[in-house]
Parts: structure tokens; C-alpha cells; sequence
């Protein structure tokens, strides 16, 4: 097997990715930086990043308030240090994007607009229409293109990470177009892979969203924090799952049920609407279950009614998603409201990392959704996302350049990577088994939906990880039916299975494990937030028997925590 | 979402195996609901039917631009698309065109992005400086000015549908789109470099407009790229053959730099009246420079001319007074020669009084039509399958002899995409008994241009493998046809050359309807 050897090796080109490429870039020039996608960059899921990216840019908000905003929106289990680091550190990206060209909306007098967000308490989302990871992205790639020390290595699928001693030594990845594995050695290694909320059906993630680099690193044995926390999205456009950017209720947009009410009075008198994401979605799966939804040909529904705002301003805000509607959902928001239910979003959880996006293995950073660097808690607040893999991405690509500059390159055990090769091409694309793994992953996706959606039980969690278990028991069955090496998709496909199937067991035994309600994460058995037993953070990592689970405390520096009301 | 199929769809997807390098076809049913995308089905298909089956996707909601195909031989992207509005119940999917395909539907799109290494994506020189603190100002207008050039989502699309992109000297729409973009950001200090990456290869580009009409995101590369030709010829740096081309329609009104006063040379012996000696006509016949004095084409024009005879018309002619309609110079960027050569033509019509103007080229016809100040001079304009079908139809015009051959019809970028005028020639060109007519494998809005667009007729100097036309023989030579028959001199010289390139000239005849009808009528 051939190998490849950079300096510092970053998996994923989204926008965590293509930030941490430039600012190591830059960090030195003399640093010779890869970037492994398993897209071209601008195909990534940071794409379908509608709303906004959140940062402190008037003297009228502050720092503070943005880190209280966000503590709050957390439900008291974010890092209130490292959420502090944070919300200082976004408006210089956002200055940043703007300086390299990003068509950010504006204000009538020339200044970058923000438009009002859910859980936030002034208006901080700078956006760019409705398509603002859209913009950013292009920004970002236009930016890597320059830099003669970035090197892009387009439909590379990374499928391990390779640790000598416990230190970052590489990794291995196929090259998609001919279906050769490679080794790749590297001083740093930032894994920027994105969500994996593709182990739900009703998403409103890319279908590549399957948290390869989350489960590479914990099966590497590197722990994942907080994975029971996802956060389930109150505007899911029905039937499909894709997003209706939370700026359509930020512009003013009314959730509806079947008694023609505005329903968030009975949960969120004060914000309504523009509570955080999992009180809206909540307060919508309760509306549905007592059966107050809308009736639609796919099943109940609420009614996102954005007309009161006018054909004109939804162009000009809203562009993107009056588009999709009409294309893909039959709907024109401009005439009739929107069919939404809460679909799975994002996740606060992810490989465990410090504010220096520092993972306890030397040589190895995460960031974006991918990482969890405890800013978001047990509910992350509507365009966080994009400021974390902004402010993050940069973070990583300093801090890998610099550890890059000075650590020297290890050798790649040759038994890791001869034993990786034999796993991939003898054990899943040779192997002839009777199970698919289309059905596997549908099977997957029922069980998680079914059973550790937004309102969870102990009962359910138990079968829910017994019945995921058993899929991963069928899963060494599989067979791929497709035997070429060039583009294989139908491997591709039974990698993924095997991320998501650790991914989905991961989140459910954090879940179980966690008797309480806390942010998105609800249990119908445990309907209270308990501090006292349940201030700390879950870490899973990696055991032959399952995910072995451990607990951290939560900083707080500033702000007790209380409770939590909107 | 366990609802019953409205309807089931065959799909026929042209498949490649690159280990076996074997091209083949497979055949799939599939169940369509009510909101199933393309995409939904390709998944289904590979869920379902057959796992070797790779087509590239992410986002599903067209925004990553992974999922450009062709259905039907129109490129759209498979997830921004449901099947049922398709209207069909067979779908014939295939890669994209003009790159290699390397797996079924996927396609090495990495010379695409490449192109965009050639410009400079992010501002380069921006007018405030860079050490600012805060953000530069914009005010919302200005923002308006490029914010649709920027909703381009890098799909390839356009760079699949474009005639110039064969040739990898040129950029591709999307990527003169982006630098346009930047150079008309009021962010931007600088233009000159960026007008420097693309003055040697952007006169490729025919402004056959197929990338601004197959756009997902309806981003107007096409003007963006005569925008950006009308800043390089501002700074002078154009190619020597462009320069040769307004020089001469500067001088002599026509881009053949021939005299004027020669241009009724075409009448030869037929009865043509020419203003102002003619008084008034029911019809203002505009000829067209290169129909006037090009030889192969002043056959065309005399063909009209007999016909406008024959069927009693009462017809005249500009004669020398009859300037270049300005068509190419317009879309080489020389927009103050374009509007001198309107005022003249005007001018000459006004006085000139006919009912309607009949244009051999549809070049005359569509910038008449659609190109300030002609647009707002109120003329009434034909092309000439116009007027000859109208006449079919109302039995003035009779067929009597039949043309026993398989042709094909190529349709001319500035009559059928641009005017979407599909229709006539057909319609012409089904009356000529024995004629079997078949469709290019791309027609009407996706056909695929000769080449010789904006100017490029004149300023060819691509090698002919590169050349738009030698595609488009090759594509016709395909179908077995005797006869590559069109509607527009500058496809009849582009096309005609190439078939001389090819050395087909006993396989297959490039003919204008005009001269089918002169041996037919």
C-alpha cells in the first residue's frame, strides 16, 4: 500500500475543514497541509446551513450576553469557560469572511445585518439571505484554493485512524475514483467530518451525514462526550425532512395548530416562537401527540405560516427555502403555510475535545459538529453551529500547526494498517453475506426513531440498544453485492452502516445512563433536570462489550444554574 | 411514507464499467409517489434493484451540486427535480457530457473545479483596507449587483452544456460568472488582474446561452461573460482576431471588411428592389453580411429572394444602406459600436416604412428582437422559417418535388434557445415529401451549438478536435444522416468547414432550408 505523508492531515471539507486548512495555511507557510474528503469541498453538509452564524457585533449586546444566551440555551451543561473563549472569538470571523468577500445581507446603511434567533436576546445572526453556511463555504473554498500548501485530496474516503503508542500516526483512506487504499502519515490529524444524524429518517442532514470521523476516532479509542444530546430541529419541511431555516421564525414566522393557535403560548409565553430549538420542538411533538397537528397525507403536521410577512420579504430573507418549498415540498410560503414537523438536526455531542480543540490523543484535534468542546450543553443554540466551526475550525488549524511544527512524524504501525486493509476489502467487500445494508440502515433508523426521538423512556432506550446490538450483529453478515473497485458506492454504504450502527449504539446507552431531562435530551421516566446527580458530562469510549461510560464535571464560571425559562 | 405509487416509471440508465471499460444500459420500474425526486429513485433503484449502481448525491435539496445528470438529454440536478413532474413515463438518464465519465452517472468533474484555480475566488484588492477592524461597507443595492452570480452551487451543469468548455483553455460560465461576480462587488478595488486571468480564453465562449437557460439557480453567466468582454475591449488587450473583426465592421459595416457598395453583389440577375429606389415594400428583406458576401451563403440569400418572388411577395432590400445588424460585435463586448450600427439600421427602417422585416440570419432576427435600441424601436420582425411556414400553411407556398434523404435538423442557438422558435423549421421541413427528419441526439433546448456565435466564426483558432462543430458532425454522422440541414449562415460556414475538417464531404451535406426549398419548390 502506498503512503502519503503531510504534515497535517484535515478529514472533512465543510466549514470547521476548510477554515482549519486556511489558518493552519497561514499559521506557516512552510507547513504542507492535506485535506481528505469523501465530497469536493463545496459539496459538504455546510451547505444546507440556512439560518445565520451567530456573533457579538453592536455596542447595544455584548460578550456576556451571548455566553449567558448560550449557557441558558445549554441547560446548564455547557463549559461556561470555553462558551466565554467562544463568543469573543466569532466576531473575528465573521470580519474575516467578510474581508475575503462573503456576500453577507446588509443593513439599509452598508452594515452586516443579524436577524433575531431563537434563545438568542438580541438580534446576532449575521446571515447571508437564507443560505449563509452556503456563502461561507464558498468563501472558505475560494480562500483554500489559493494557498499553494493546501492540498486537496477530492473523494478520498478516510475509513481509520492509525495511533502509535497512543500518539497520532496517520490514517488510512481509500481513493473513490479507483478504489485503492492508501496510508496517509501525518504530525496532526483534525477530524472536521460533520453530524451523523442520518441515523434518524426524518433529517434534515445531507445523506453523507454519518459521523464517519466520531466513529473513526472512537474506534480508535478515543472517547465521544455528551451523545445523547441531539437536537431535534422544530421546522423539518414534511415529507422530506429538509430544513426550514429557524430565520423564517426568526423573520416573524408563526407556528400553527389544527385549532388555528399559536400554540408556543402555552410553552414559551415570553418567546414564543423564538424559544431554543428543543422547547419549540418539544411543544411540537406535544401538540401532535394530543393530537392538535394538522392532518396531511404524510401523517399530522404543524403549520409554519410565514404570509404575514409578505412575498417581498420572503424573497429577500428567505429566498432559498421559498424555492425549495415550491420545488420539493408543492408548497409556496408566499400562499399557504408550510407543513413542518421536528426532525433530527444536529449533535451537541461528539469526540471528546478541550477549548483548544485538543483530543487526549497527542497530534489529534476536533472540530465542528464532529467535536464536542462542551459550548453547547444539551442544546445548542440556532447559528452556533456555524460560529463553532468557524471560530473552532481556526482554532484546530493553529494549534495542529503548531503542535506540527515542532512533533516529528511516527511511523505507521505496519500490522494496524495491514489489518485495516484485510477489514475492508476481505472483510466487508469480500465477504458473502445474506443481510443488506440498505435494511440494516432503515431498520436503524426506525429503531431510532422510534425509540430515542425527542420524548424517551427507560423501557424504550433498553430495547432501542438491544435492538441496535442485534443489527450490528446482522451487519457482520452483509454482503456488498458490488464487487468493483472503482466508485463503490455499495462499500462506501456498509462503512457508513458500521460508523452509524457505533454512533446509534453510543447515543443510546448515554441516554439510558442519563436519568434526567436536560436540553434535548427528555426522559418521559425522569422528567426533571437533577443537578445533582446530573451536572457532568457522559464519556463513551470504546469496549468489546459496548460503550464503556464515564462522567466529567461541567465548569461554571459566572453563571449558577437556575432554571430555565423563556 | 408507505403510500401507494401513483404511477410506475421506467428509467433506462446508460451505464459504464470502468474495470471492464464497457459501456451498457439498465432497465428499473420503479414506483413513483406524489414529492418522489430523481434522486429519491436512484436510491430506490439502488436499494431496492441493484447495488452497483453509483451516482454521486449529498444535500438533497440543491444546494451541494452533487447530483447534475441528464434525463431525457436535459442536465438538471436529480434532487431538485420530482419525477412526476418530469411528465413522462420513461426517463433515459445519462452522465453529464463533456467530461469523462468514470463510474454510471458519475463524471471526473476535477477539470471543472481546476478552472477555478485559473481566477481569483475571494476579493482580491478591496477598496477599504485590509486590516480593518470591522466590517467594509456595502450598502444593499450594491450587494444587489452580483448577489445573483453568487447562488452558483459549482454543479458543472453549465460546464457540461457549454460548446467552449471542449476546449479546456476556456474558464467555463460558472467560473467567468464568479470572477464577474467579484469584479462587480463594490467591495473590490481591482479589476485588471482579474480581467487578465480570462482576456486570452474568453472568446471561446458563442453565447449560445445554454448555461444561463440549464442553470438550477438561473445564474446569467452568459451576460456575465459579454459584460466582462465589453471591459477587456475597454482596456484594448483583445486578441488580434477579434480587433480584426470591429475594426472591419467599423470601417466597412460588415465584419467581413469587405467595400460596401459591394454588398448587392449577391442579387446577381434576380429581381430585388432596393430602397431607397424601391419607395415602399409590404416587406423589409434584411439580408445579413455574411449571406450578402460570403459566397456559399449568398446562395441562401438568393434562394430567399427567388421564393419572396415566386410567392408574388412585395419585397426590397437595404442594398449598401443595409449595416451590419451588430449581433457578434454586441457580444464581443464593443456595445458602442453595436448601438452606431442600430441607430444607422433604424434609422433606415423608419424611413423605410414596411410592415415587417424578414431576416435571413437568426442572428439579425434575435437582436432585433431582444437588444436595446432595436427592441424599442417597435419594428416587426420575422425570421425567415417564419414567414416561409406561415406561407406553407395558408397554401401559398406549394412543395412539389420531394427531396428523398435522412436529414437531420440543427438548431441555430440564436433562433431556437434564445427565441424558442422549434416550431417553424420543423414544421418546413415536414412538408418536403420523401425528407425522413430525424432529432439530433441533442435538439431544441438542448441542442448543442456549431461554434460560430459571437463573433466566433471569424476569430476560430482552436484546434479542430476543440471546435465545437467537428462535435456536432461527429454527433450527426451518428445518426446516419445524408443531410445536416439548418437555418442560419453561420451554422451553414462553421458546420460546412468542419465537414471539410472531417473530410465526410461524400457522407454527409450541410444545407440551409432554403436551399432544400429552392430544389423542392
Amino acid at each position: 500500500m502506498e503512503t502519503l505523508t503531510h504534515d497535517i492531515v484535515i478529514v472533512g471539507a465543510g466549514i470547521a475543514g476548510l477554515r482549519a486548512a486556511i489558518a493552519a495555511a497561514e499559521a506557516n507557510k512552510r507547513i504542507d497541509v492535506a485535506v481528505i474528503s469523501k465530497l469536493y469541498p463545496v459539496r459538504s453538509h455546510s451547505v444546507c446551513a440556512q439560518g445565520g452564524t451567530a456573533a457579538v457585533l453592536r455596542e447595544d449586546d455584548s460578550c456576556d450576553l451571548h455566553a449567558w444566551d448560550t449557557v441558558k440555551g445549554s441547560d446548564f451543561l455547557a463549559d461556561q469557560d470555553a462558551v466565554e473563549f467562544f463568543v469573543r472569538q466569532a466576531p473575528r470571523e465573521i470580519i474575516t469572511l467578510e474581508h475575503w468577500g462573503c456576500p453577507w445581507s446588509r443593513t439599509a446603511d452598508g452594515f452586516i445585518n443579524q436577524r433575531p434567533f431563537g434563545g438568542h436576546s438580541f438580534p446576532r445572526a449575521c446571515f447571508a439571505a437564507d443560505m449563509t453556511g452556503f456563502h461561507e463555504m464558498h468563501t472558505l473554498a475560494g480562500k483554500a484554493t489559493i494557498h499553494e500548501n493546501i492540498h486537496f485530496y477530492n473523494e478520498w474516503f478516510v475509513t481509520s485512524l492509525i495511533l502509535k503508542d497512543k500518539i497520532t500516526a496517520g490514517l488510512t483512506a481509500i481513493k473513490l475514483k479507483t478504489g485503492e487504499m492508501y496510508a496517509f502519515r501525518a504530525k496532526s490529524i483534525i477530524m472536521a467530518t460533520g453530524g451523523y444524524a442520518r441515523i434518524y429518517e426524518f433529517t434534515t442532514f445531507s445523506h453523507t451525514s454519518t459521523g464517519d470521523g466520531m466513529a473513526i476516532a472512537y474506534q480508535a479509542g478515543i472517547a465521544l462526550k455528551d451523545m445523547e444530546f441531539i437536537q431535534f430541529h422544530p421546522t423539518g419541511l414534511v415529507p422530506s425532512g429538509i430544513l426550514i431555516t429557524g430565520g423564517a421564525r426568526g423573520e416573524g414566522g408563526y407556528l400553527i395548530n389544527a385549532d388555528d393557535e399559536r400554540f408556543m403560548k402555552d410553552y414559551a409565553p415570553d418567546k414564543m416562537e423564538l424559544a431554543p430549538r428543543d422547547i419549540v420542538s418539544r411543544a411540537e411533538t406535544m401538540e401532535l401527540q394530543e393530537g392538535r397537528g394538522i392532518e396531511g397525507p404524510y401523517g399530522p403536521y404543524i403549520a409554519l405560516d410565514l404570509r404575514h410577512l409578505g412575498e417581498e420579504k420572503i424573497d429577500e430573507r428567505l429566498p432559498l427555502i421559498r424555492d425549495v418549498a415550491i420545488k420539493l415540498g408543492g408548497v409556496d410560503p408566499v400562499k399557504e403555510p408550510l407543513p413542518i414537523r421536528p426532525a433530527a438536526h444536529y449533535s451537541m455531542g461528539g469526540i471528546h475535545a478541550n477549548v483548544r480543540t485538543e483530543t487526549p490523543t497527542r497530534g489529534l484535534y476536533a472540530a465542528g459538529e464532529c467535536s464536542c468542546l462542551n459550548i453547547h450543553g444539551a442544546n445548542r443554540l440556532g447559528t452556533n453551529s456555524t460560529s463553532d466551526c468557524l471560530v473552532f475550525g481556526a482554532v484546530a488549524g493553529e494549534e495542529a500547526a503548531k503542535h506540527a511544527s515542532s512533533a516529528s512524524l511516527q511511523a505507521l504501525p505496519k500490522k494496524k494498517v495491514l489489518a485495516e486493509e484485510r477489514r475492508v476489502f476481505e472483510e466487508i467487500l469480500g465477504q458473502e453475506g445474506d443481510e443488506k445494508v440498505a435494511e440494516i440502515r432503515d431498520d436503524m433508523c426506525r429503531i431510532m426513531s422510534q425509540d430515542v426521538w425527542i420524548f424517551r423512556v427507560g423501557d424504550g432506550l433498553n430495547n432501542a440498544l438491544k435492538g441496535v446490538v442485534a443489527l450490528k450483529e446482522r451487519a457482520a453478515n452483509i454482503g456488498v453485492k458490488d464487487g468493483g473497485r472503482p466508485f463503490n458506492t455499495g462499500l462506501v454504504a456498509a462503512l457508513q452502516l458500521n460508523f452509524t450502527l457505533d454512533l446509534a449504539e453510543v447515543t443510546i446507552a448515554s441516554a439510558l445512563a442519563r436519568t434526567e431531562s436536560r436540553g434535548a435530551h427528555s426522559r418521559l421516566d425522569y422528567p426533571k433536570r437533577d443537578d445533582g446527580n446530573w451536572l457532568k458530562h457522559t464519556l463513551a469510549s470504546y469496549a468489546k462489550t459496548g460503550p464503556r461510560l464515564e462522567y466529567l464535571p461541567v465548569t461554571t464560571t459566572k453563571w449558577t444554574p437556575a432554571a430555565r425559562a423563556y | 411514507m408507505n403510500h401507494e405509487a401513483d404511477k410506475v416509471v421506467k428509467f433506462t440508465i446508460n451505464r459504464f464499467d470502468p474495470q471492464k471499460k464497457k459501456h451498457y444500459t439498465s432497465v428499473y420500474n420503479v414506483p413513483v409517489r406524489k414529492g418522489m425526486t430523481l434522486l429519491d429513485a436512484l436510491i430506490f433503484i439502488k436499494d431496492n434493484f441493484d447495488e452497483t449502481l453509483a451516482f454521486r448525491h449529498s444535500c438533497r435539496m440543491g444546494q451541494c451540486g452533487s447530483c447534475g445528470i441528464l434525463v431525457n438529454r436535459t442536465p438538471l440536478l436529480a434532487c431538485y427535480t420530482q419525477v412526476l413532474h418530469l411528465e413522462s413515463d420513461s426517463l433515459t438518464l445519462e452522465p453529464l457530457p463533456n467530461m469523462p465519465v468514470l463510474r454510471d452517472l458519475i463524471v471526473d468533474v476535477q477539470p471543472f473545479f481546476d478552472t477555478y484555480k485559473r481566477i481569483t475566488a475571494i476579493l482580491m484588492e478591496p477598496r477599504e483596507k485590509r486590516n480593518k477592524l470591522n466590517e467594509f461597507m456595502q450598502i444593499p443595492e450594491d450587494l444587489k449587483k452580483f448577489w445573483d452570480l453568487t447562488l452558483c452551487t459549482k454543479c458543472s451543469i453549465c460546464y457540461a452544456s457549454c460548446p467552449a468548455a471542449i476546449d479546456d483553455r476556456f474558464l467555463g460560465p460558472s467560473t467567468l460568472a464568479t470572477n464577474y461576480r467579484f469584479i462587480s462587488d463594490s467591495r473590490e478595488g481591482c479589476s485588471e488582474a482579474r480581467l487578465k486571468a480570462i482576456r486570452d480564453n474568453i472568446w471561446l465562449c458563442t453565447s449560445c446561452k445554454s448555461c444561463t437557460l440549464l442553470c438550477p439557480k438561473q445564474v446569467d453567466s452568459s451576460s456575465s461573460i459579454i459584460t466582462e468582454r465589453g471591459l477587456i475591449v475597454e482596456t484594448g488587450f483583445i486578441p488580434r482576431t477579434v480587433n480584426d473583426v470591429l475594426t472591419n465592421v467599423f470601417k466597412y459595416h460588415n465584419p467581413l471588411g469587405i467595400h460596401q457598395n459591394r454588398r448587392t453583389e449577391w442579387i446577381q440577375d434576380l429581381k430585388v428592389s432596393i430602397q431607397p429606389t424601391a419607395g415602399k415594400a409590404d416587406i423589409l428583406y434584411f439580408v445579413c453580411c455574411l449571406a450578402a458576401y460570403d459566397p456559399r451563403n449568398q446562395e441562401t440569400a438568393r434562394s430567399m429572394a427567388s421564393l419572396f418572388n415566386k410567392l408574388g411577395t412585395d419585397f426590397a432590400a437595404l442594398g449598401a444602406e443595409e449595416w451590419c445588424c451588430g449581433d457578434h460585435v454586441l457580444r464581443l463586448g464593443e456595445k458602442g459600436l453595436f448601438e452606431a450600427l442600430a441607430e444607422h439600421n433604424i434609422s433606415r427602417f423608419r424611413s423605410f416604412d414596411a410592415e415587417r422585416i424578414v431576416t435571413l440570419s437568426p442572428h439579425c432576427y434575435s437582436t432585433f428582437r431582444n437588444d436595446k435600441p432595436y427592441s424599442e424601436a417597435g419594428l416587426q420582425t420575422q425570421h425567415y422559417t417564419q414567414f416561409v411556414a406561415e406561407a406553407i400553411e395558408k397554401g401559398k407556398l406549394k412543395i412539389t418535388k420531394s427531396f428523398q434523404k435522412k436529414a437531420a435538423y440543427h438548431d441555430p442557438c440564436f433562433l431556437g434557445k434564445r427565441n424558442e422558435i422549434y416550431e417553424a423549421p420543423r414544421r418546413i421541413l415536414e412538408a418536403i415529401g420523401g425528407l425522413e427528419l430525424v432529432e439530433m441526439k441533442r435538439s431544441k433546448e438542448n441542442s448543442f451549438c456549431c461554434g460560430g456565435g459571437a463573433g466566433r466564426v471569424w476569430t476560430e483558432e482552436a484546434l479542430p478536435e476543440k471546435r465545437p462543430s467537428i462535435n456536432r458532425i461527429r454527433e450527426a454522422l451518428d445518426l446516419g444522416v445524408e443531410a445536416l440541414v439548418t437555418a442560419c449562415p453561420f451554422c451553414i460556414t462553421v458546420l460546412e468547414d468542419a465537414v471539410k475538417v472531417l473530410d465526410v464531404e461524400d457522407k454527409i451535406a450541410v444545407m440551409d432550408i432554403l436551399e432544400l426549398l429552392q430544389e423542392s419548390t
